[in-house]
Order: C-alpha cells, then sequence, then structure tokens
C-alpha cells in the first residue's frame, strides 16, 4: 500500500513515522508534567510511549530490519543505507530497554530494591538524550530509504 | 566512436519509455530491466512469449519485484542482485517493489 507522505515509502513506513514523532513530542510534553509535579500523569505519559513504541517495533521496524537490512550485515555495513539503520537499531533496542526499566522501576513494585537506582533524574535524562538521538537515526534511516539520494 | 555515441543517445531516449525488445535481445531469450534511483528503467517492455526477463538493482538500497497478481515474487534484492522470470504465457504483468510501492512497470507479453 503505498504511502501518504508524497515520498517512495508504504504506508505502515509513513504511518511510523508520524507516529514516531508524535511520541518524541508526547515523551517531551511528558517531562514537563514531572516539572509540575504530576508524576501520575507523567508516568503514564511516559509508559504509553513505550508501550506503543514496542508494538511499532513489533509490527513494522523489527520486520523491516530483518529482512532488509540485517542481510546485508557485515558485509554492507560500510554503506549508509546499512550502517544508519544499523545504528538506529542498536540504540534504540538500548533506549526501549532502558525505558522499560526506568518505568518498572520508578512506577512498579515488580523490581527487588536492590535492583533499583536512586538516581532518577540523571537515568531519565539520559534515556531522553538517547531517545532523541534514536528519532534522528530513524528519520535519517527514513531519507536514505525512501527520498535519497542514496548513492 | 559514432556508433558508441549514437547507442548511447538511443539508450538515453529510450530508458524512461516503452521499450520493446530488440531482435537481438529476442533471440537469445533475455531481456533486462534495470532498477535505478526509485524506478523500473524501462517502465514497459514488450517480449514475445517465452522470454526470461532479468531484474537488476543498480541502487544503494534494496528493492524487490512482485507482480499485482503474485504469479512472480523475488526476495529483497541487494544492490547488484539479479532475479529472472520466464514469461510463458501472453499477457500484461504489472508489477512493483514491495519496499517502495510507488515504483510500478508492466511487461507485455506477446
Amino acid at each position: 500500500m503505498k504511502g501518504f507522505l508524497g515520498t517512495q515509502a508504504s504506508f505502515a513506513t509513513d504511518l511510523n513515522l508520524v507516529i514516531q514523532l508524535a511520541m518524541g513530542i508526547a515523551l517531551i510534553a511528558g517531562t514537563f508534567l514531572a516539572r509540575a509535579k504530576r508524576y501520575k500523569a507523567h508516568g503514564a505519559c511516559q509508559a504509553s510511549v513505550l508501550i506503543l513504541n514496542l508494538v511499532m517495533i513489533a509490527v513494522v521496524m523489527w520486520p523491516h530490519f530483518t529482512t532488509l537490512v540485517l542481510p546485508r550485515i557485515p558485509a554492507r555495513l560500510a554503506r549508509t543505507s546499512v550502517a544508519v539503520p544499523t545504528v538506529h537499531g542498536i540504540l534504540g533496542a538500548v533506549a526501549e530497554m532502558l525505558g522499560l526499566y526506568i518505568v518498572l522501576a520508578a512506577g512498579t513494585d515488580v523490581l527487588p530494591k536492590a535492583w533499583r537506582f536512586t538516581r532518577w533524574k540523571l537515568w531519565m535524562r539520559i534515556e531522553m538524550a538517547l531517545w532523541g538521538i534514536v528519532l534522528g537515526t530513524g528519520f535519517g534511516t527514513y531519507l536514505v530509504w525512501y527520498i535519497g539520494p542514496h548513492r | 566512436m559514432c556508433a558508441g555515441l549514437l547507442g548511447a543517445a538511443a539508450w538515453g531516449a529510450t530508458s524512461h519509455a516503452r521499450y520493446s525488445v530488440s531482435a537481438a535481445a529476442a533471440e537469445n531469450g533475455a531481456t533486462q530491466v534495470k532498477i535505478d534511483n526509485f524506478s523500473f528503467e524501462p517502465k514497459e517492455i514488450t517480449v514475445s512469449a517465452g522470454t526470461q526477463v532479468t531484474w537488476v538493482n543498480a541502487d544503494d538500497v534494496p528493492h524487490t519485484v512482485v507482480s499485482n497478481d503474485n504469479k512472480f515474487k523475488s526476495k529483497a534484492l541487494d544492490t547488484d542482485d539479479r532475479f529472472s522470470f520466464t514469461f510463458a504465457q501472453p499477457g500484461t504483468y504489472e508489477y512493483f517493489c514491495s519496499v517502495h510501492p510507488k515504483m510500478t512497470a508492466r511487461v507485455i507479453v506477446k
């Protein structure tokens, strides 16, 4: 199915890009909720983004990565069309796992006390910075794969 | 040299337009479609029944060759990868790239 952003991308890819940008905005809005000391709303906002992102990974990004990028590693890793999505995939996996850990450690009692960190702000800021880089490399992947020029 | 230049000019003139397989190509039973810069070149070819058509990916990103009616379907073609299909029956075969669905083209078999 053809996309709706006027590029070479499919509908699913365009939808994923729009949702990723919306999630980035939601995460920034979530930080303002924390600053306003609305911690429950902050937690719900950031956790919703993480769960939605898991769905997008499972439905769109992982299938694309395994069929189109993974078979080209390591032979074509020097190419932009492989290097950018590879960096995006690795950092994205780290960001998603760190985010889930933060949600579990800060918002639930699932993890034992010894496994929880105490420097919340530092780790949440690291997570936000990482998410920003992942969003940037994701947009870079979209540019290379669906807009070009790619040589 | 002149022949080479004329040949290059002729290729340039036909690469974005309709294309009928030359007698030489028809005789050896094969012809080629280049995948370049998010497009199939030529976008339309006419071949005789029994001709094998080969697609070659010249792009840096992978592409696929998938017919609208699922009569043929390639795996993801990396740079310089090839995919061939022999058209046994006359008809018009529309196809596209499943990674970039706006890339469409057709093979007319007579």
